[in-house]
């Protein structure tokens, strides 16, 4: 079997019924996608097949052979964010960053597909994919700016419904 | 059939650091030829950024910029002790360690600089990177120049060491829990107003809306104080409407294993948070920072049940308030129940709940 | 520019959304092997056989560690803080709760694990159980710790946590009405996405690098080397980035394990928690039991509470202890009550063992205390921010363990949120704040609750 893994052709040895999570973690080295719970239940293993968002975790890799993976070491780098990468930092929507590769893949499709900024929508394509930390508040605001790009990534933005009150020093 | 919306307030407070202190952290910092600086601290960070606000808290005292300051908490070789990543300590206690171990090294960035400068060390400040004479800016020298020259000039490896330490609070009495010293490095405060929609027909409580008011003594980082109180906000939530490790409570049965069969808050369940911050400086932490990372999931249960009792009128005192309780007591009220006994100036609620009902090793009453 | 107080961005925040940032898990080294735990399948019974013999011998198996591997088996998190020990590392003539860990196989692939585990011959003789924290005094439960069904060791070998202040049977009495109710919050489990795992490395030098995710290196080091029996020195934890904790991953729930099998097997071993073990064996929030009984006047002053709170630790005691003492030191919430009563007891069940998580041993008293002031609110007519901001805490009033307060901000607080949703305070209120006592705020029943003493 051969898969295209973030535009490299690699053969894989593991056998046909191993999850895409297993192979892309243990046997390719790709460790982005994370094993949250191996079940399809919280989204962190989330990756683009032929640019479907997938449960890699779900994805028995003899059924995907011959295609195209993208993880999210495949949508940018450090040095070249894609907008959607650069819109997390902005807006503060990864804290322990455990859940965000699937989460910047999963909003990455939504937009790619024509996705609007509208709360509602984004938390109805987003929902199934779990968030401990943020609450996902700042997941939806970095999602509804996100296209475009250019941010400021010296700074962070203000929170949208944020009053800052300071009191008298004693 | 219908909906009902109703409100309901809590005010709560929570410690900084350990119960009863004792809870050392320790931090050591290194300047490089260059200037850059090296903070080796052992904070975990567990997504509530310790690694940024510890290195904002080391920049800012140092006075160089943010992003000079690389922060390194990868292993207890090279860091020394920090007790670590709860108990609100973070920013309070581990921070106050890398503050001391900054202002040690910005003294000795000061008094290489004064020899260079031939300055005294008490009219030097270092801002943004450059050692500035006070009341004559135009002398001046980078902070990349100073540490080089002691480097290579003065044979000099400039460093500095902080440790944090509130002494043990001890239970002097343990018939009273009298203590003999403040128990917390702080202490700070919030309250939350929340309003919810509860659907008499389904007994699902939906969370419209919570406003959020916290004392954060300094916001070092607003935008992270932000996800730690909408991060809260939304863990709160869980423990007020969904989350129940065993549903049929004291049962051990039907426990949820996977995320099909124990319900997190979903992106679905997020409702309009609104959150204001409050600065009230404390006197013992950095900047005047207090710890609000673990109360910021405190206050929304409590308003969750008073917002529901204001929607339908039932009160439901055990958690989460599912639809099973909310439709039960509702019910219950119907068929004329759910009423405290009144007796006198006694009003009791929940008696069928008290170990006085359930149990007979113990009681319970406010006649001993 | 200024550092502190500015927006500037997550320190790590690239890395997370690249994918770059290493969490314990990411982690490969050459020679690994993968370890799987044999659990309790049952929830209290004695072990009266464990034959580890068959399971050794298991192609792909190097090793099988159980509680005769651990140099020191019991060791107390809070030894330190006086609390002894009472968990062993791995469970050895008796198990307490369904999950608990008895044995760990280390094999060149899960699978050979697995089948290792399922070679592990082991026999219970099951035991009675108890599970209502309510029925733990009475004398016919269950005995589900050697202790009893309570924790036994506070100050003085006190079986219980007191606070007493002022006298609350004249709180009663000049009550115009005593107000009483059960607050019950659930246990609930920490999720963090990242589940239980460490690895463990032999070097040559005879060390022991251990890449963990806790919370708290330092602590986590003091404990491996007390079940280790060495010193520091000898073991080097790698870590500091973490999945989410929450409060579940100050135990050290995997890595002294992972550490004995990688020393008996001379390799690499990598222990993860599968979704499932972290739902049903991982540590969880204690559900609590709590009753209030509060002494209150017409206009709304709080002369006095009495509480009771069982606190439902599992099968250990772990933190609950230490726990159930900081839920006892804030017990009167935001608020300045003279007159107190306070029992509480760490109760044993055959639950897994709880622990500390997020506002630990406060979240349980913060919701109780509040919903039973929303309840006094709504029997008494009371405004609910003026009846709060009327008993809320100012500077110099006493805590519970007579500590004066320096800088409390209940008022503050309460200001804000009247003023962002539109709920108009009388003046009086309104003009409240929390400068020291005195006038209308300071009635004779507070005279003796001012303090400068004890910052």
């Amino acid at each position: 079997m051969n898969i295209t893994v973030n535009g490299d052709e690699l053969e894989v040895r593991s056998p046909g019924l191993t999850s895409l999570l297993r192979v892309l973690r243990d046997e390719l080295d790709v460790v982005g996608p994370k094993a949250g719970c191996e079940a399809g239940g919280c989204g962190a293993c989330t990756v683009l097949v032929d640019g479907a968002p997938r449960r890699s975790c779900l994805t028995a890799v003899a059924a995907i052979d011959g295609a195209e993976v993208t993880t999210v070491e495949g949508l940018g780098a450090a040095d070249d964010l894609s907008p959607v990468q650069q819109a997390f930092v902005h807006y503060y929507a990864a804290q322990c960053g455990f859940c965000t590769p699937g989460m910047v893949v999963a909003a990455t499709h939504y937009l790619d597909s024509g996705g609007s900024d509208d709360r509602k929508e984004i938390q109805e394509a987003l929902r199934g994919h779990v968030c401990r930390c943020t609450g996902y508040v700042k997941i939806i605001e970095a999602v509804a700016a996100a296209r475009g790009g250019n941010f400021d990534l010296t700074t962070t933005a203000e929170g949208g419904y944020t009053t800052v009150m300071t009191g008298d020093a004693k | 059939m219908a909906k009902h919306t109703g409100r309901g307030l809590a005010a709560i407070e929570y410690p900084s650091g350990m119960n009863q202190n004792g809870d050392p952290s320790q931090a050591w910092i290194k300047v490089k030829p260059d200037g850059r600086i090296d903070v080796f601290s052992g904070t975990s960070d567990i997504g509530n950024g310790a690694k940024t606000i510890q290195s904002q808290i080391v920049a800012e005292s140092i006075g160089v910029p943010y992003d000079w300051v690389t922060f390194d908490n990868s292993n207890t070789d090279s860091s020394p002790v920090c007790t670590g990543t709860f108990a609100s300590r973070a920013t309070v206690i581990a921070g106050n360690a890398v503050l001391k171990a900054a202002e040690e090294v910005k003294t000795k960035l000061l008094e290489i600089a004064s020899a260079e400068m031939e300055i005294g060390p008490q009219d030097l400040d270092i801002i943004d990177g450059e050692v500035q004479a006070r009341g004559a800016p135009s002398l001046t020298m980078d902070v990349a120049d100073v540490a080089a020259a002691a480097t290579y000039g003065h044979g000099q490896l400039i460093t500095g060491t902080g440790a944090e330490l509130n002494a043990f609070a001890a239970i002097t009495n343990s018939e009273t829990g009298e203590v003999d010293s403040p128990p917390h490095a702080a202490i700070s405060y919030a309250a939350c107003a929340a309003e919810v929609e509860v659907d008499d027909e389904t007994g699902i409580v939906r969370i419209v809306r919570m406003v959020q008011a916290y004392d954060v003594g300094k916001a070092i980082n607003p935008t992270l104080v932000e996800g730690q109180i909408e991060g809260g906000a939304v863990m709160g939530l869980g423990l007020g409407v969904l989350e129940d490790s065993y549903p049929y409570y004291p049962s051990p049965d039907h426990r949820g294993s996977h995320f099909g069969s124990y319900f997190v808050p979903g992106m679905e369940d997020l409702p309009q948070i609104e959150t204001i911050i409050i600065e009230n400086p404390s006197a013992t932490g950095p900047y005047g920072a207090k710890g609000i990372g673990e109360m910021a999931n405190n206050s929304q249960p409590p308003a969750i049940a008073a917002a529901v009792h204001d929607a339908v009128g039932v009160w439901v005192t055990e958690l989460p308030i599912t639809p099973e309780r909310v439709l039960r007591a509702l019910d219950a009220k119907a068929a004329g129940g759910g009423q405290p006994r009144r007796e006198g100036k006694h009003i009791v609620f929940d008696e069928e709940l008290s170990v006085n009902s359930v149990a007979s090793g113990i009681s319970w009453t406010s006649d001993s | 520019m200024k550092a502190v107080g500015a927006r500037l961005p997550r320190y790590d925040g690239v890395g997370h959304v690249t994918g770059q940032t290493t969490y314990v898990d990411d982690f490969r080294v050459h020679g690994m092997l993968w370890a799987k735990a044999l659990r309790s399948p049952v929830h209290h019974a004695a072990i009266t056989k464990l034959d580890t013999s068959r399971a050794e011998a298991v192609p792909g198996v190097h090793a099988v560690v159980t509680h005769t591997d651990v140099p020191q088996l019991e060791y107390g998190h809070l030894s330190g803080l006086g609390i002894p020990a009472d968990e062993p590392l791995l469970a050895k003539d008796e198990v307490r709760y369904m999950g608990q860990p008895i044995a760990l196989v280390a094999a060149e692939d899960l699978e050979a694990a697995t089948a290792g585990v399922a070679a592990i011959e082991i026999e219970y003789e099951e035991r009675p159980t108890l599970w209502d924290v309510r029925e733990a005094f009475d004398s016919d439960a269950a005995v589900v710790h050697r202790w009893g069904n309570w924790y036994p060791h506070f100050e003085d070998e006190m079986d219980r946590r007191q606070i007493r202040k002022g006298d609350i049977q004249k709180a009663f009495e000049d009550a115009d009405h005593i107000i009483q109710g059960v607050y019950r919050p659930a246990a609930i489990e920490h999720v963090p996405m990242e589940t239980q795992v460490s690895m463990v490395v032999p070097e040559s030098d005879g060390r022991l690098t251990i890449h963990s995710c806790t919370q708290a290196m330092y602590f986590s080091l003091g404990v491996i080397s007390a079940h280790l029996q060495v010193p520091l020195n000898k073991l080097k934890i790698v870590g500091g980035t973490v999945g989410g904790g929450f409060g579940g991953k100050v135990d050290t729930a995997s890595e002294t394990i992972t550490a004995l099998a990688a020393m008996k097997a001379g390799r690499p071993v990598k222990w993860r928690w599968t979704r499932e073990e972290e739902f049903l064996a991982s540590s969880t929030r204690a559900p609590w039991h709590m009753e209030i009984i509060d002494a209150v006047t017409s206009d709304g002053w709080i002369l006095g509470r009495k509480m009771l709170t069982l606190h439902d630790s599992g099968a250990y005691a772990r933190f609950s202890p230490y726990g159930l003492t900081k839920h006892s030191f804030h017990h009167t919430g935001a608020y300045t009550i003279p007159h107190l009563h306070f029992d509480g007891y760490v109760v044993f069940t055959n639950r897994v063992p709880t622990t500390a998580m997020r506002g630990f041993g406060v979240t349980s008293v913060s919701f109780a205390v509040e919903t039973h002031m929303s309840r006094i609110v709504d029997e008494l007519g009371l405004d609910p921010y003026e009846f709060r901001l009327k008993n809320a805490n100012r500077i110099h009033d006493t805590s519970p363990n007579r500590i004066s307060y320096t800088d409390p901000s209940t008022v503050d607080v309460l200001q804000s949120i009247a003023g962002a949703t539109g709920h108009d305070l009388a003046p009086a209120y309104a003009a409240a704040t929390r400068e020291p006592r005195e006038g209308e705020w300071l009635p004779d029943h507070l005279v003796d609750q001012i303090s400068t003493e004890g910052h």
